[in-house]
C-alpha cells in the first residue's frame, strides 16, 4: 500500500502541519504498520531550481555551443552562475530549469563542475526529457515567466511529494485505504482525521427502480450489494486532481470513470467496479454461486475458466463479472458509454480468496476483500464516487440506490480486562484511562464497566478486533513495545525427559566426523527422480511433492547418498579431489502406520574420495579404501554407540558395489551400508576413476545404543603375555569368522585378537591367504605361567585347523 | 693399610676424572663401590679388625667412599653438561615454517549447525529443553491447530509444499510446539530445530531452510518475560547491539512482534514472536485462565549471514568444499 505525504494531509483536521515522512515513516513501523521505504516523487528534481537567462555569449571554442549567465535567485547579490548549454531554444530573459551542482538527474546522471571546450561550467540547464517531466526532446524545457527565480523546481511543476510503502500485515485490511492510514497517523501528529463526508443520495425523479434490479439469492456469498445508476456521462479525462493522486502512488490514469473508482478504493479501501449500463441486457444484476465450470472474458482481455463455487456477478443468467476480482470485457466501460451501473459490495472474503488463489489473480479489489472489508463503508463509498461523477461531470445520478442490506449489523462490543492487559504487558500500573485514551486516538470509544473492565465499541472498519485478546494486543501496539519492561523468568524445572538426548547424538554424531576430518554438507530434502534412478535408490513408492517447483525438487530423499555423490560432481568440476564429505538429515519413505503416513528416517552419510590425508610434502599418503572408509565408521560407531555391528558382503545392489562392499546389521535389523561405488555408477555417471568409498547409517537405530554412560573396568595389576600367530587358509574363510573360532578357543584369558598382516602372493599357495594375529593373554587375578599360554595357543592353532583348515605358518 | 686405600682412592680418581661418558662412569661406580667393589671390598674387611683400628681405618674409608661419591657426581654432571651443548650444537635446526602433517585432516561443521549448536548452549542455559517433530506434517498440526485456518489470509505468506493434501512439508517449526503442549502439562520451556519448507526460489529464498523456535508456558508469562529472553539470546549471538521489538501480526500470537536487530546502520528483521495465542493453548487443552506463554522463532540461515558475512542464501546448500573448508 502506498501512501503519497500530500494525499494524506487533505485528511488531516490540523493542515498546517509540517509532515516528516521519515518519522511518520518510524513511528507507523513501531506502530505494527510497517514502512518499507520512503520513495520521493521529487527524486530526481533535487537541487533544480528554477533560473533565468541573463546573456548568451558565443563559445569561444565550438561553434554548436553557447555561453550562458543564469540568474538563479531573487537575491541581487548572488551572482548568476556561468553555464555552457548546447541547445539552440534558448534567448536572453527565459526561464528555465537549471540544475545545480550536486543535482542527480534521473538515470543517477550526477552534475559536477566542470569545463567543456576550455569553458568553466556551473550547472546544466535542462530539457523536459532530461528530467522525466516530459516526452520531448527538443530543447530546453521553458518555465512559465512569471515562475519565482530561486524555487525548487519540484514546487513549480507539484510533485513535491513522498510517498510511503507499507507493507500491511494481514490482519490490517482498513489500512488498505488512504482513510484508515490516516487514522492511525493523525493521534501521532496530535491531530484528527477529516472524513471527506460526500453529499447524502438526491432525490431525483429517475427512479434506479425503472431501469435495474438486482437479485442476491445468498447472503453468504454477497453480505451486502449496492448498485447506483448514473446517465448523462460522457467518457473523458478525469480531473488534474485526481490523475496527480493516482499517479503519485503508482496508477495509471485512464479515464473520469475508471479513474474516480480507483481513487474512492484507495480513499476508503472499498473496492468498486463500473458496469456500462447499456451492455446490460436482461435489467438484472445477480449475484450468485458459479454452478458448473465455463469461461469468462475479463476486462484485460484474458480468459479465465470458473468453477463451481467462485462468485459471479450475472446479467440475468450471463456471467459478466469475477465478483470482487475483476470486471468481464463485455461490460467494461468504453469511449461510448455514457451510463453506467456503479457497484459497491462485500463479497465473502475465503471465496474471494479461494478463486484469486487458483486464478492467480491477485488485484486491487480481491487483496481487500480477501482481508474483509468494512461493511458500513460500503454506502459512503459509493455515494463518494457517485459525488465526485455528478459534481465533476454532470452525471445524472438514480433515486434511490439499490442496497440489499440497508440494515447495519449490530455494533460488536469487546470488554477489557484491565488486569490482563498488565498482565500480558508486565506494566503493572497501567491505567483504564489511560488505555480507554489510546483507543479513542484510534477511533475505538470505550466505556468503564467496573475497576478494572473496559468495554470497547469496534467500530466497523476494524473487523480484525473480535476478542479480548485482541484489545490486549491493540493496547500493547498503542503503548509502544519499546516501553514494555525486560524480565527474566524463572525457569521450571521439567520433571519428565524431553528429546535432548536425541537431538544431542545427532550433534555428537557431526562432531565425531569433523573430528576425523570429514566436511559437513547440508542439501535440499528434495531431489529429482532422475537423480534417484541414476544412483539405482529410486523406491517403488517415491515421495512425490504436488505442487514442487520444479523437477529438481520433487522427490522426498530415500537415500542422502546421491546429494553427496551430485556434490562430489560439483567439487570435482572444480577440481577438487579428495574430498570427505557427510551429512546428517532424514529420510522420507511412505508408511501408512505413521501419523502423517510418511515414515522419517534419521541417518548419517559420508563420503571419502581421493587421498587419505591431504597430499604436500608428505610422503607415506595413501589412497581411500574400503578399509579406510571402515575405521572411520567404526570409530564413530564406538565413540558414539556401544554396539558392535556385523558386515555381511553386499551380494546385489545397484549404487554399492556386490562384494566390495558391507552391510551393517545389528542382529537382523539393517544399519547401514558402506563400501565402493558399483562400476555402472562409477563409469555411467560420476565418469571417474579417483578411489571413491561411501556409506550410510540409520541414526535412528544407533540412538537406542547411544553411550551414555560408562562403566570403568579395573585394569589388571598383572602383566599381560603376547605371542604372534601366522596361519595360512582359503581366501574365502572371512577375517571375522577366525576372529569367533580364536576368542572361542581362547577362552576368558583372551584379552585380546588383533589382525597384523594380511598377505597372499609368493610363497602362499594359489586360492589361500595369509594372516597373522597378536594374541595378548591376561588374568585379572594371577601371573600366567608360560605354559598355560602355550597350551591356549595350541589349542587356538587346533581350533583353527578343525574349523577352517588353517595352518599355521612357519 | 692406608696406603693401600689411599692407592685405590688415587687410582679411582684419576680414572673418573678422564672417563667421558655416562656408562663408563657406572661402570667404574660399579668397579669401586659396588656390592663387589674394591673400597667395599676393604670396608668389609674392617670387621676381622680389632676397634680402635676399624675405627681409625672406617673414618678413612668412609672418607673415601663420600669423595669417590662426589667425585663421580660432579664428572656425571660435567659429562652430561658437555653432552647437552654438544647436542645443541650438532642437530640440525627445523624449518618450523614447512606445513604441519598430523595425519588426521581437518574437518569442519556446517555454518547452519554451528548457529544451532550456540543457540542450544545459550537455550539451555536459560533451562530450555529440546524438542522434536516430524519435517512431513498435517494440515492440522502446521496451520489449524496454530490458529490459522484455510481461509485465512496468513496462510497467503508461506506457500506450502503438499504431499497429498493434508500431508504436508511443515512451513515453520511450530508445529513442534503443538505435538510437545498435546504430550506434555505445563510448565514448560522448549526449544526446537530444524528444516522448513516453502514454495519459493529467487535470490534470497531457498525452498528449504532452517528456523528455531522457542516457547515457554507458566503463570504469569509476559510480554516482559519474552524480551528478557529473547534479548539475553541475541546479545550471547552478537553482542550487545541496538534490538527492537515491531508490533506484527502472526496468527498463533497475540500480541506479535517481529524482531529487529541493527546492523551497519540498519534494521534486519531475524525473527518474529508473541504470547502464544488463547485459540492455541485451547487446541491443545491447557487451561488459558491459568497459563500464559510466549512463542519466538528465527531463521538459522539469516542469522548464520550476518555472523559469518555470507551474502548467498542459496551458498549455504550448494557445499562448494571451498566454503565448507572455511569453517
Amino acid at each position: 500500500m502506498r501512501l503519497s505525504i500530500n494525499w494524506l494531509k487533505d485528511y488531516l483536521l490540523n493542515q498546517d502541519l509540517k509532515l516528516n515522512p521519515k518519522e511518520i515513516g518510524e513511528k507507523m513501523t513501531m506502530r505494527g504498520l510497517a514502512v518499507e521505504s520512503i520513495g520521493s516523487s521529487s527524486r530526481g528534481l533535487n537541487n533544480v531550481v528554477v533560473g533565468k537567462i541573463e546573456k548568451i555569449d558565443k563559445h569561444p571554442n565550438a561553434d554548436r555551443l553557447q555561453v550562458t549567465s543564469v540568474r538563479i535567485s531573487k537575491d541581487e547579490s548572488v551572482k548568476p552562475l556561468q553555464i555552457v548549454c548546447g541547445a539552440k531554444n534558448i534567448s536572453v530573459g527565459d526561464v528555465v530549469p537549471v540544475a545545480l551542482i550536486g543535482a542527480v538527474l534521473p538515470g543517477d546522471f550526477k552534475i559536477k563542475e566542470s569545463k567543456i571546450r576550455g569553458v568553466d561550467s556551473f550547472g546544466m540547464i535542462c530539457s523536459g526529457k532530461e528530467l522525466e517531466l516530459s516526452e520531448d526532446t527538443d530543447g530546453i524545457l521553458q518555465l512559465p515567466k512569471h515562475s519565482s527565480i530561486g524555487d525548487p523546481l519540484a514546487h513549480l511543476v507539484g510533485s513535491d511529494d513522498s510517498v510511503l510503502e507499507f507493507d500491511l500485515t494481514a490482519n490490517r485490511g482498513d489500512c488498505l485505504s488512504i482513510l484508515g492510514l490516516a487514522r492511525e497517523i493523525a493521534p501521532t501528529l496530535k491531530t484528527r482525521i477529516r472524513d471527506p463526508k460526500p453529499a447524502r443520495f438526491k432525490v431525483s425523479s429517475h427512479r434506479t427502480s425503472s431501469i435495474l434490479k438486482v437479485e442476491v439469492p445468498d447472503a453468504t456469498i454477497c453480505p451486502r450489494y449496492t448498485a447506483v445508476v448514473i446517465d448523462n456521462l460522457k467518457v473523458t479525462e478525469s480531473p488534474e486532481w485526481i490523475q496527480q493522486r493516482l499517479k503519485s502512488v503508482g496508477l495509471r490514469p485512464i479515464n473520469n470513470i475508471v479513474d474516480i473508482t480507483n481513487f474512492v478504493m484507495l480513499e476508503y479501501g472499498q473496492p468498486l467496479h463500473a458496469f456500462d449500463l447499456r451492455k446490460i441486457e436482461s435489467g438484472i444484476i445477480k449475484v450468485a454461486a458459479c454452478e458448473r465450470e465455463t469461461d469468462l472474458q475479463l476486462l484485460t482481455g484474458e480468459s479465465v475458466q470458473l468453477q463451481p463455487g467462485d462468485i459471479l456477478i450475472q446479467d440475468g443468467d450471463k456471467p459478466i463479472a469475477l465478483a470482487g476480482i475483476m470486471g468481464g470485457a463485455s461490460t467494461g466501460i468504453s469511449a461510448e458509454t455514457t451510463s453506467i451501473i456503479l457497484e459497491s459490495a462485500t463479497f465473502n472474503h475465503a471465496q474471494i480468496r479461494k478463486t484469486a488463489k487458483r486464478l492467480g489473480l491477485h488485484t486491487d479489489s480481491s487483496k481487500r476483500f480477501e482481508r474483509k472489508v468494512d461493511f458500513m463503508g460500503v454506502g459512503a463509498a459509493s455515494e463518494r464516487a457517485a459525488s465526485l461523477l455528478r459534481d465533476s461531470f454532470d452525471g445524472n445520478v438514480y433515486y434511490p440506490p439499490i442496497d440489499t442490506n440497508a440494515e447495519p449489523p449490530k455494533q460488536l462490543s469487546v470488554s477489557i480486562d484491565m488486569r490482563d492487559v498488565r498482565k500480558v504487558t508486565g506494566l503493572y500500573n497501567l491505567s483504564s484511562e489511560k488505555t480507554a485514551d489510546l483507543l479513542e486516538s484510534i477511533g475505538i470509544t470505550t466505556h468503564k464497566r467496573s475497576a478494572n473492565i473496559l468495554v470497547a465499541k469496534i467500530p466497523s472498519f476494524r473487523n480484525d478486533l473480535e476478542k479480548s485478546v485482541d484489545m490486549v494486543e491493540e493496547v500493547a501496539r498503542l503503548i509502544g513495545y519499546e516501553i514494555i519492561p525486560e524480565r527474566f523468568p524463572v525457569p521450571s524445572a521439567p520433571d519428565r525427559e524431553f528429546d535432548d538426548e536425541e537431538f544431542l547424538f545427532e550433534l555428537h554424531i557431526r562432531h565425531s566426523l569433523a573430528g576425523m576430518g570429514m566436511r559437513e554438507c547440508i542439501h535440499y530434502s528434495f531431489t529429482s527422480e532422475n537423480n534417484l534412478i541414476r544412483y539405482g535408490v529410486l523406491p517403488d513408492h517415491p515421495v512425490r511433492l504436488s505442487n514442487p517447483i520444479s523437477d529438481e525438487f520433487k522427490v522426498l530423499r530415500p537415500s542422502l547418498l546421491p546429494s553427496l555423490l551430485e556434490t562430489y560432481r560439483y567439487n570435482r568440476n572444480r577440481n577438487l579431489e579428495s574430498q570427505r564429505l557427510f551429512e546428517v538429515a532424514r529420510t522420507y519413505l511412505w508408511d501408512e502406520s505413521v501419523e502423517t503416513t510418511v515414515k522419517e528416517t534419521s541417518r548419517v552419510a559420508g563420503l571419502l574420495s581421493g587421498m587419505r590425508s591431504p597430499q604436500g610434502w608428505v610422503k607415506d599418503s595413501t589412497t581411500v579404501d574400503f578399509y579406510t572408509l571402515k575405521g572411520l565408521v567404526e570409530n564413530l560407531i564406538s565413540q558414539n554407540t556401544t554396539v558392535s555391528l556385523a558386515y555381511e558382503p553386499v551380494t546385489s545392489d545397484k549404487l554399492f558395489f556386490p562384494n566390495r562392499s558391507a552391510v551393517l546389521k545389528l542382529g537382523t535389523t539393517e544399519v547401514g551400508f558402506i563400501g565402493e561405488i558399483h562400476p555402472h555408477v562409477r563409469e555411467g555417471v560420476l565418469e571417474t576413476d579417483e578411489p571413491l568409498v561411501i556409506f550410510e547409517l540409520n541414526l535412528d537405530v544407533l540412538r537406542k545404543y547411544r553411550r551414555r554412560t560408562v562403566r570403568f573396568k579395573k585394569p589388571s595389576k598383572f602383566p599381560a603375555v603376547s605371542l604372534d600367530i601366522a596361519i595360512t587358509v582359503d581366501k574365502s574363510v572371512a577375517h571375522q569368522s577366525l576372529i569367533e573360532t580364536i576368542r572361542g578357543a581362547g577362552g576368558e584369558l583372551l584379552d585380546k585378537a588383533d589382525l597384523f598382516d594380511v598377505y597372499a602372493g609368493e610363497n602362499i599357495p594359489m586360492g589361500k591367504r595369509s594372516l597373522a594375529f597378536h594374541l595378548s593373554f591376561l588374568s585379572s587375578d594371577r601371573t600366567l605361567e608360560e605354559a598355560e599360554t602355550e597350551t591356549l595357543k595350541s589349542k587356538i592353532i587346533q581350533a583353527l585347523q578343525d574349523t577352517h583348515g588353517a595352518q599355521l605358518r612357519a | 693399610m692406608i696406603n693401600e686405600i689411599n692407592r685405590i682412592r688415587d687410582e679411582a680418581r684419576s680414572k673418573i676424572s678422564t672417563a667421558d661418558d655416562l656408562k663408563e662412569l657406572d661402570r667404574l661406580r660399579v668397579q669401586y663401590l659396588g656390592k663387589k667393589g674394591l673400597v667395599t671390598a676393604v670396608l668389609k674387611s674392617l670387621k676381622d679388625m680389632g676397634p680402635d683400628e676399624r675405627k681409625e681405618l672406617g673414618a678413612v674409608v668412609n672418607k673415601c667412599k663420600d669423595d669417590l661419591e662426589s667425585q663421580l657426581e660432579v664428572r656425571k654432571l660435567d659429562i652430561q653438561r658437555r653432552h647437552i651443548e654438544k647436542e645443541l650444537t650438532r642437530t640440525d635446526p627445523l624449518d618450523v615454517t614447512q606445513p604441519g602433517k598430523f595425519v588426521i585432516p581437518q574437518g569442519s561443521l556446517h555454518p547452519v549447525t554451528m548457529v544451532i549448536e550456540e543457540m542450544v548452549t545459550i537455550m539451555r542455559r536459560l533451562g530450555f529443553n529440546i524438542a522434536t517433530g516430524p519435517e512431513v506434517e498435517t494440515e492440522y498440526y502446521n496451520f489449524e491447530a496454530l490458529n490459522t485456518p484455510d481461509d485465512h489470509p496468513a496462510r497467503d505468506a508461506q506457500d506450502t509444499f503438499y504431499l497429498n493434501p493434508p500431508v504436508l512439508l511443515r512451513s515453520h517449526t511450530s508445529p513442534v510446539q503443538i505435538r510437545t503442549m498435546k504430550k506434555s502439562e505445563p510448565p514448560l520451556q522448549i526449544i526446537s530445530f530444524g528444516r522448513v519448507y516453502r514454495s519459493d526460489y529467487d535470490l534470497t529464498h531457498t525452498p528449504m531452510f532452517h528456523q528455531m523456535e522457542g516457547l515457554m508456558v507458566d503463570q504469569d508469562i509476559s510480554l516482559a518475560d519474552l524480551k528478557g529472553v529473547v534479548l539475553y539470546l541475541i546479545r550471547e549471538l552478537f553482542g550487545k547491539r541496538p534490538v527492537r521489538f515491531r508490533p506484527s501480526f502472526f496468527p498463533f500470537t497475540e500480541p506479535s512482534a517481529e524482531i529487529d536487530v541493527q546492523w551497519d546502520n540498519q534494521w534486519l528483521e531475524i525473527g518474529g514472536c508473541g504470547m502464544v495465542h488463547p485459540n492455541v493453548l485451547q487446541a491443545v487443552d491447557y487451561d488459558v485462565d491459568r497459563w500464559t506463554g510466549f512463542a519466538f522463532g528465527m531463521g538459522i540461515e539469516r542469522i548464520a549471514m550476518l555472523k559469518y558475512g555470507i551474502d548467498d542464501l542459496r551458498s549455504f546448500f550448494e557445499n562448494d568444499y571451498r566454503m565448507l573448508e572455511q569453517f
